[in-house]
């Protein structure tokens, strides 16, 4: 039955099948979109500059952060400075999907680089370490479609301004979920689960201590590393350790193609 | 102070170097290098620990950097809810859809 579906999925063109696998972020971009579309419009952006900002810094966090510190009298170098931190967990995106890109050309890494970010790096690092026949091409693709849905709500919020109020915390659950669904995907077993306990818990220390988004950037790194080492000891010492064990999967989907 | 439109184009100017260099930099590192094996082990975990993190700051996390639940209660149920459907579904869309379905209706009742 799964090669049936697997060969349906084969004949569909190839724009539906890009489509396909970016639709849960593409879909809950369209709010988000708009919201930030309508404040940046708020804080004196044009349709040109939004457009500018969609396309070159592709972040929603970040764009809400420029909106928000444009409503107060932020100069330009600390709302820069204040972006660089935010920005910098996406050295850490690169990284962990580094294996999957190695060789590309100079221009392929830059462009993929340059479209990167939270929601399509979560696709697509589901999609590389679920199917081995995912091209970074595809990836590219992906990157590119959610983009083009980005880009086009943040237009047209821009264009209907402040003539529609959004409730942001609401809208903004859509990517809450989405990075919950990621988490829940993942959890292979019982060390993947207190590891992610213990980054949840660091992470709300270092942001409190921090009082930026750096807080997640050293929280990830940490848990991270320490649940390496923890899975190379339980590996080299305790080899029959129930932490390592493969939790059960009530849906079955496919495994993990890197183990 | 209020902004002019070529004040804008440099900000984005200047918040695009620093979205870009983060994001390029280990890319172009490991393009042509041999990726050691510790380091593909190590960043096995980062995915998981950072979407926690994110989540945190979603939930937990004020806009002011202090930890508060104060008002996120719609948030902290329509949460188990998605972590449900996404455990017995593995659906990214219907776990979206329904957690902000979720979010919508919980933020009317409580």
């Amino acid at each position: 039955m799964g090669k049936d579906i697997a060969k349906s999925r084969e004949k569909l063109p190839y724009w539906r099948r890009i489509l396909d696998a970016s639709l849960p972020v593409d879909l809950s971009y369209i709010p988000i979109g708009l919201a930030c579309g309508i404040l940046l419009n708020a804080s004196g952006f044009n349709v040109w500059t939004t457009l500018m900002v969609s396309v070159m810094v592709f972040s929603g966090g970040a764009q809400f952060l420029i909106a928000s510190l444009l409503a107060t009298s932020a100069p330009m170098y600390s709302v820069i400075l204040m972006m660089f931190f935010l920005e910098l967990r996406y050295a850490l995106l690169g990284s962990s999907l580094s294996k999957y890109l190695h060789g590309q050309s100079l221009g392929f890494t830059a462009l993929f680089a340059a479209s990167m970010n939270d929601e399509n790096y979560a696709l697509n690092y589901l999609k590389f370490s679920t199917d081995k026949k995912f091209t970074p091409r595809e990836a590219l693709h992906v990157e590119h479609m959610t983009l083009v849905f980005w880009t086009i709500s943040n237009l047209i919020g821009s264009l209907i301004g402040s003539a529609i109020h959004i409730d942001l915390t609401i809208v903004h659950f859509a990517l809450t979920a989405l990075f919950l669904y990621m988490i829940v995907v993942q959890l292979k077993n019982g060390l993947i689960i207190l590891i992610c306990i213990l980054s949840g818990l660091l992470a709300a220390y270092f942001m409190v201590l921090t009082k930026s988004t750096l807080g997640l950037v050293i929280s990830t790194l940490v848990a991270s590393f320490i649940g390496f080492m923890v899975e190379a000891s339980i590996r080299k010492y305790l080899p029959n350790s129930g932490l390592l064990r493969h939790l059960k999967n009530p849906a079955g989907s496919p495994d993990d193609v890197d183990e | 102070m209020e902004w002019n439109t070529t004040q804008h184009v440099w900000l984005v100017l200047g918040c695009f170097c620093v979205a870009f260099a983060p994001r390029l930099i280990p890319l172009l590192f490991f393009r042509t290098r041999k990726i050691p094996v510790w380091f593909n082990e190590w960043m096995r975990y980062v995915p998981v620990s950072l979407f926690t993190a994110l989540v945190v700051k979603d939930i937990f996390i004020t806009p002011d950097y202090v930890v508060s639940i104060a008002g996120r209660a719609p948030e902290m149920i329509a949460a188990v809810i998605v972590i449900g459907i996404a455990y017995w579904t593995r659906s990214m869309a219907i776990s979206v859809v329904l957690g902000l379905g979720a979010v919508f209706l919980l933020a009317m009742v409580v």
